[in-house]
């Protein structure tokens, strides 16, 4: 399990870079996560939701209330052009991290 | 252990009855309805539905779905802050846009001293007042749009 501090700063990115593969909603975007990190990126479900209103009171990304398949109500989530400048920025500082990290851990073994 | 009145009566248990229940709890700790207690709610149903898939009981389910979704003292504490973050930034840009106000009623009346009546002395301290104020105000409400999208 990735510990709370982590997944607390991955969310943004990871929800940016969902979204921009097409609108969403909560429950789903749960499951991919958990689905590609195979279940070890685990938030507490309702603990997304203060996080997309952030996002979405900071115009990152938008909402709309639609239905589901068996005609649920349902609040869809996209990205906005703020969204994508964001999620750049995100994928440029988290390379950045992981070279480090990865140039430290090859020089173990030289 | 979730309470659930519905299955003390008849030992059956009733699924409307407890999402009801579980929406009690989360207007009692202060979640807002119909944002965000709604959106919440199709959560909680649809994790219900997709543990009912995987093969558990409606009563499992349901106890598995409210876990998953968290307490409602500590959803309510996360909604909070996000909200007081957007209060704050929000009165930063509209102390900004007061102090562009209050610099302009300064510069505003000095240009006029110095263009009808050629009072110099007096035009000058309205201009050393305004400008700098209308400079500050406007830079405060730029930083205060700035750190919305940050």
């Amino acid at each position: 399990m990735i510990r709370k501090e982590l997944v607390a700063a991955s969310a943004e990115p990871l929800i940016l870079s969902l979204l921009v593969k097409g609108e969403s909603y909560g429950y789903a975007i749960i499951q991919e996560v958990k689905a590609r990190s195979g279940g070890k990126l685990q938030w507490t479900d309702g603990m997304l939701y203060p996080v997309l209103h952030r996002m979405e009171r900071r115009g990152l990304i938008k909402s709309r209330w639609g239905e589901s398949e068996t005609g649920r109500k349902r609040k869809y989530y996209s990205l906005k052009k703020d969204g994508k400048t964001a999620m750049a920025r995100h994928h440029e500082q988290w390379l950045l991290v992981h070279g480090v990290l990865s140039g430290l851990r090859k020089e173990q073994y030289v | 252990m979730v309470f659930c009145p519905a299955c003390e009566r008849n030992n059956m248990f009733d699924l409307e009855q407890s999402v009801a229940e579980w929406r009690k709890q989360m207007l009692a700790a202060g979640i807002q309805t119909p944002v965000p207690l709604e959106e919440l709610e199709t959560h909680l149903r649809e994790e219900i539905e997709g543990q009912v898939k995987s093969g558990l009981s409606a009563q499992q389910a349901f106890e598995t779905a409210v876990r998953q979704v968290g307490r409602p003292d500590l959803l309510k504490q996360e909604f909070k802050k996000s909200e007081r973050t957007f209060m704050k930034k929000t009165l930063i840009i509209l102390a900004g846009i007061f102090g562009v106000l209050v610099g302009m009623a300064l510069v505003m009346p000095a240009a006029h001293l110095y263009k009808e009546q050629g009072m110099v002395h007096n035009a000058i301290v309205g201009f050393s007042w305004g400008i700098p104020i209308v400079l500050l105000g406007a830079s405060t409400t730029f930083l205060g749009f700035k750190k919305r999208k940050a």
